[in-house]
């Protein structure tokens, strides 16, 4: 296989995230990455303008590209080659982030998924969170937004709980109202946010233990990926759970779904290649 | 010269319509004009044609309209179809409506001709039994009487003799229907990004919602339309979606399956005008050449009994095979009992032969379409990269 230039574009509930590789055979260079929180403006405007970014930070012009793919929310790119879902495009970035992942928690701005994966990233399994949206990066960021907490204080916040609170784990209405009983309580924003993040884990581990992630590695990406809390709590509920799995994240783990979707392309372009019919 | 998007439009006003005022305006045009509704999956449109009438399909509610009184006339353990086809009637929307045809299905829609006669006993009602007999001399036999009830009720109808002279001559036009509509399919399986199935779907059903002189030009408008506008291809799979034969899927469902990066380059939608795969011949006894047509050259389905089960599902490996598809969704409608009963078989025949699948099931209310898109999406990733 020859050298070849492929991007990934993840248009996600809130935020668009857009990378660069370069890729020969099994070797992956990595060329640019951006991201752009959405914030009410048109998710395909900025996927253009964060992929005209990356290929500027490359040097590398549109024409270079030979497979634009995208995933998440952005079926409808007009510009894309192929699209990818994100179960797919989750796995693989996740390996390509830490190639011992087995297993991947990808938690979004509106829902949180366990993918169970092979060596190369392929998906063998996997399961979503239900319509509630109590197990959600949304969910959370209200959660900081009535506390008056800035959301990168979060994960810190949690760790230094000494007594959390139980929140219910079934709905987000439920325990936004847990969350105002336990505000007029008196109880610490520590001890609320540390409750909210065992609720979530233990919803999480639940959720790998039920697609068969037996053991070895989880890594979390998505939007809550860096939410230190939230990973802490997951390891403690995986014990509890007797799920024999260790959660780590990487400090490029929101870029998880735009890796695999660029390096999917990839593969897909050599198929195609190879099939004589490159898109 | 009419773009694609105009006449897609124009196909959705009438597929939306479920006042029906295209077909109501024709009837009004003259006096003495009649409308005969029929239901899917296959009714000899020759036959209504030849009569002076006008054929409407009536596919159900959709996913447009509360269906209310529909549903205290049936259990709740079966399909949409006929809850929300009694609810068009109760509510007035096919009063204008001269005569229906209730084609053989399964039980329910033969039960449903029942009711209509019932509660509309105005209405000349139908229940046309296609054979499921397919020695000419036994099923052939049995089909030509069948026909020839249905000539003699459309003529107590109208009040006008059918000659079978009357009879080729539709013959002929519904012929150069099903050429063009073939014709539709072929370009659509060589390039799916011209003429997307959301598009195509829309075409067909709108088809059986006017004349067919009509519909012929705007298959040819279609034609002319798609090859000549310019749209951008996509790496997506080709797929056949075989079991939404009957009750149909939402539009939504349809383009969420695209959306989901999937071209569909074969399927069962509204089989209408596509029952019959070659030219019913307009020379010797008409009658005698649907029939024979019927037995010999009409596309499989799960409302036709194939007699030895080494055969089940070995018509939809072939057209899988022949349109170049990567896979099959294999989407049904709850309840449907044809459908899911003949699924095992058909998709045990599609793993013998290699082809992957999916299998999921709607209601044309159905709402929700992430799982959908999950599905379709999910099953197109693994023909991209795995298969």
């Amino acid at each position: 296989m020859s050298e070849i230039i492929t991007a990934g574009i993840d248009i996600g509930s809130g935020c668009v995230k857009t990378v660069l590789f370069k890729v020969d055979g099994t070797k992956a260079e990595w060329l640019g990455k951006e991201t752009a929180r959405i914030r009410n403006r048109d998710p395909f405007h900025l996927a253009d303008d964060t992929y005209q970014h990356v290929l500027k930070q490359a040097g590398v012009k549109r024409g270079d590209v030979a497979y634009v793919a995208s995933t998440g929310d952005a079926e409808n790119l007009k510009f894309s080659t192929g699209h990818f879902y994100s179960m797919t495009t989750h796995g693989r970035g996740a390996v390509y982030l830490n190639p011992e992942a087995r297993a991947v928690l990808d938690i979004g701005a509106l829902n949180g998924r366990a993918i169970r994966v092979d060596a190369s990233g392929k998906v063998l399994s996997y399961k979503m969170t239900s319509q509630c949206a109590s197990g959600s990066g949304q969910f959370l960021e209200n959660i900081a937004r009535y506390l008056g907490i800035a959301q990168d204080e979060i994960g810190t916040l949690s760790q230094q709980a000494d007594n959390p609170e139980k929140v219910s784990s079934i709905c987000a209405v439920l325990a936004e109202t847990d969350v105002i009983n336990m505000v007029s309580r008196g109880i610490s924003a520590s001890n609320i946010l540390k409750g909210i993040h065992e609720s979530m884990a233990v919803r999480l581990a639940k959720l790998l233990k039920s697609i068969g992630a037996s053991d070895g590695l989880a890594l979390m990406t998505g939007g809550l990926a860096l939410d230190v809390g939230l990973v802490s709590a997951l390891n403690e509920a995986m014990v509890k759970e007797k799920v024999n799995l260790v959660a780590k994240s990487h400090p490029d783990s929101i870029y998880a779904g735009a890796i695999g979707a660029s390096l999917w392309g990839a593969f897909r372009h050599e198929k195609l290649t190879r099939l004589g019919q490159a898109a | 010269m009419s773009s694609t998007a105009e006449i897609t439009a124009r196909c959705q006003a009438l597929f939306e319509d479920l006042n029906f005022s295209a077909a109501r305006a024709w009837k009004a045009k003259a006096p003495g004009r009649k409308v005969i509704g029929f239901l899917p999956v296959y009714v000899p449109l020759e036959m209504i044609h030849a009569a002076g009438c006008l054929p409407l399909g009536i596919f159900g509610g959709g996913d447009q309209m509360e269906v209310i009184h529909g549903d205290a006339y049936y259990q709740s353990y079966i399909c949409r179809i006929p809850r929300s086809t009694i609810e068009l009637g109760v509510t007035g929307r096919l009063d204008f409506v001269d005569g229906m045809i209730f084609p053989f299905v399964c039980d329910v829609i033969r039960n449903l001709s029942g009711i209509w006669k019932m509660m509309f006993p105005n209405v000349w009602s139908k229940f046309f039994d296609t054979p499921q007999n397919f020695d000419p001399s036994i099923g052939g036999t049995y089909y030509v009487q069948e026909l020839q009830e249905l000539r003699e009720g459309l003529e107590t109808l109208t009040g006008r003799k059918i000659s079978d002279d009357d009879i080729r001559r539709s013959i002929k036009l519904y012929n150069e229907n099903r050429r063009l509509v073939r014709e539709v399919y072929a370009f659509r399986a060589r390039e799916p990004w011209r003429a997307p199935t959301s598009e195509v779907y829309l075409l067909m059903r709108a088809g059986l919602m006017m004349e067919v002189e009509e519909h012929n030009q705007m298959l040819r408008d279609y034609l002319d339309a798609a090859a000549r506008e310019d749209r951008p291809k996509r790496d997506n799979v080709r797929v056949a979606i075989y079991g939404s034969f009957c009750e149909q899927p939402p539009l939504n469902l349809i383009k969420s399956v695209e959306m989901a990066g999937c071209y569909v380059v074969e399927d069962d939608y509204a089989l209408v005008n596509r029952f019959l795969t070659e030219d019913v011949p307009t020379d010797g006894d008409p009658l005698e050449a649907l029939a024979l047509a019927y037995l010999k050259y009409s596309v499989e389905t799960s409302c036709k009994y194939v007699p030895k089960e080494e055969d089940k599902g070995r018509f939809h490996v072939e057209a899988v095979r022949k349109c170049g598809a990567e896979g099959v969704i294999y989407a049904t409608p709850s309840f449907c009992d044809p459908a899911l009963l003949d699924r095992p078989m058909i998709t045990h025949r599609l793993a013998d032969a290699g082809i992957p699948y999916i299998a999921f099931k709607y209601a044309e209310n159905s709402g929700q379409m992430q799982p959908i898109r999950e599905q379709a999406g999910t099953f197109a990733d693994s023909l991209k990269l795995w298969s």
